[in-house]
């Protein structure tokens, strides 16, 4: 048994702020909750159980909106995926007409979402536990970060690539990408990186690049490409961090994450962020490694070395290091040899 | 100065905008991005005090207390800030007052703001847990960092709290360290060690989670230091 939850109404006169609250509980723009808002009643999730779905409508009561939720049997779930994946995320089967592939015709599909291509995907947990559900088409395939699979339907099979090259080995990132492909019949995969924190998603639209920080990919379309960067002494010696960036291109969606919190920062002119969290950027910044501050700084001002991004584009920025995480668990260490 | 806190209670980022011409202290290591105009100093205590020499002596002295000066000299900028554990943050205002805060949850504060480091508070003490302590007055907001999330507690009367909890307290509250059983020896069996009794009326800031026991369960499992 299966429950699904539907926004009936406003509890609050300020509709607004209602539509507000849902864009950024649900990580879509202010735009698009409005119109998603605009004809009631509304199916927002389907294939929930009781728990769950009672919590969503708790939650939307929060946000100032009437929610219930009611049973929902099997094959209308299928159905409905494409429902639940217009407010959840970017993610519409038209694109890959094989995801769409339900017994019954599917509810009419708001235009803001229909223009996102790429798999349907959701993420849960977000933004301290965020974990990724993608639902794969027949015939598609899917590359995830090595040892990143948490879950997935029997019908979808394993294989493992050698992807990014042998510069992966020196990133002191595992070398290998999976590749998980339905082949024949559709299915479901999640997904968890292993840090716990935010996760964002990204489509890339041919020509687009991106850089992720060493340890930041998760996940991505098959034809998005992977390379590593080489940063050369000046860029990468001192920022603690790796040599290498990875180099994303090419068409599809791709997924990274953060440990911590996730700030995601529109660049236009000049702004500076601790190597430590940088996370990712798009490639139209030109970015220096640079000290903080003065000589003094630079030793005691526990920054040591920062990144100054100049030009237009978007950095995201991580609330939390693992790097300082250690860093303070260090006074913990015993001292001296095994008793 | 205004303050803006994101990511609350788990990962959260305290971003801070300032006006052209305001400046602002942070404790070092806490900067996770700023704007590009911004100047930065790094000293010991207020600006324009203490030497490089001064600022390795302290840091030998095993005090690594440093303070990063930002401001806004050129225009309007933001520091954003993080640290290096989970939890919540807080923001406060001086005004005429003192606030006693534990080194360790100090994140930021004003210009107008007085940071005294010399203040030994429990140090003395056989405490075990060698808290090192700031005392803030003067005038202006200060944000406040926890390991987990933070809860106050109004105290009329008498009250304790585990030191290893204490966020911040106000100064209007007296204080005493004092065991946590009835004799030394249960205290320290009971693993509370010492514990601090606020007397009067005041708030004290408690964080739910002690960093020093965090970091005592990951102690077996960490690599031993040669």
């Amino acid at each position: 048994m299966t429950y699904k939850v539907s926004v009936t109404g406003y509890a609050t006169p300020n509709a607004a702020a209602a539509q507000a609250a849902f864009a950024q509980a649900f990580k879509i723009t202010p735009e698009k909750a409005a119109e998603l808002l605009t004809t009631l009643p509304r199916t927002i999730k389907v294939g929930l159980d009781a728990d769950t779905a009672e919590r969503y409508c708790q939650a939307l009561a929060k946000m100032g909106l009437n929610a219930e939720h009611s049973h929902h049997d099997a094959p209308a779930a299928k159905a409905a995926p494409s429902a639940s994946a217009t407010v959840t995320s970017a993610a519409v089967p038209a694109a890959k007409p094989a995801a769409a592939a339900p017994e019954a015709a599917p509810p009419p599909q708001p235009r803001a979402a229909a223009e996102q291509p790429g798999f349907q995907f959701r993420i849960d947990g977000a933004p301290d536990f965020a974990f990724l559900t993608v639902q794969l088409p027949a015939n598609h395939s899917i590359k995830v970060e090595a040892a990143a699979m948490a879950t997935m339907d029997t019908s979808i099979r394993m294989k493992t690539k050698l992807s990014g090259g042998l510069g992966r080995l020196v990133t002191g990132e595992s070398i290998f990408v999976n590749e998980f492909s339905a082949d024949t019949v559709a299915g479901e995969i999640g997904i968890a990186p292993g840090a716990p924190g935010d996760l964002a998603h990204v489509y890339l639209k041919g020509g687009e690049v991106l850089f992720l920080q060493n340890g930041a990919f998760v996940a991505c379309d098959p034809d998005v490409t992977l390379e590593t960067k080489w940063q050369g002494f000046t860029k990468g010696f001192f920022s603690g961090e790796s040599f290498f960036l990875i180099r994303a291109s090419g068409t599809g969606d791709l997924w990274f994450n953060t440990y911590g919190g996730m700030i995601e920062k529109e660049v236009d002119g000049e702004y500076v962020v601790d190597t430590g969290n940088i996370v990712a950027f798009t490639e139209g910044l030109d970015y220096k490694l640079e000290k903080f501050g003065g000589y003094k700084s630079l030793f005691f001002s526990g920054e040591g070395f920062v990144c100054r991004f100049r030009g237009k584009g978007r950095v995201w920025v991580q609330t939390r290091t693992s790097g300082a995480l250690l860093a303070w668990a260090e006074q913990y260490r015993r001292v001296g040899k095994e008793a | 100065m205004k303050i803006e806190f994101t990511h609350q209670p788990g990962n959260t980022a305290a971003t801070l905008q300032l006006a052209q011409g305001e400046r602002c202290t942070t404790e070092s290591g806490a900067m996770i991005a700023m704007s590009g105009g911004l100047d930065i100093e790094t000293t010991t205590h207020k600006r324009g005090k203490g030497g490089l020499l001064k600022a390795a002596k302290r840091l030998l002295g095993g005090e690594s207390f440093f303070l990063n000066h930002f401001s806004a000299r050129q225009g309007a900028g933001e520091v954003v800030l993080g640290t290096a554990l989970a939890g919540d943050m807080m923001a406060y205002r001086v005004d005429g007052d003192a606030l006693m805060v534990q080194a360790g949850s100090f994140v930021a504060c004003e210009e107008g703001v007085e940071i005294d480091t010399s203040w030994q508070g429990f140090k003395n003490l056989l405490s075990g847990e060698s808290l090192f302590w700031l005392k803030l007055s003067g005038r202006g907001q200060v944000v406040l960092s926890a390991f987990g999330a933070i809860y106050p507690i109004e105290v009329d009367g008498e009250h304790i709290v585990d030191t290893g909890h204490i966020v911040a307290f106000q100064e209007s509250l007296d204080f005493s360290l004092t065991k946590a059983g009835k004799s030394w020896l249960h205290s320290m069996l009971g693993g509370e060690g010492l514990v601090c009794k606020f007397k009067g009326r005041g708030t004290v800031w408690c964080q739910s989670h002690n960093p020093g026991s965090f970091g005592l369960s990951l102690r077996p499992t960490l690599k031993r230091r040669k």
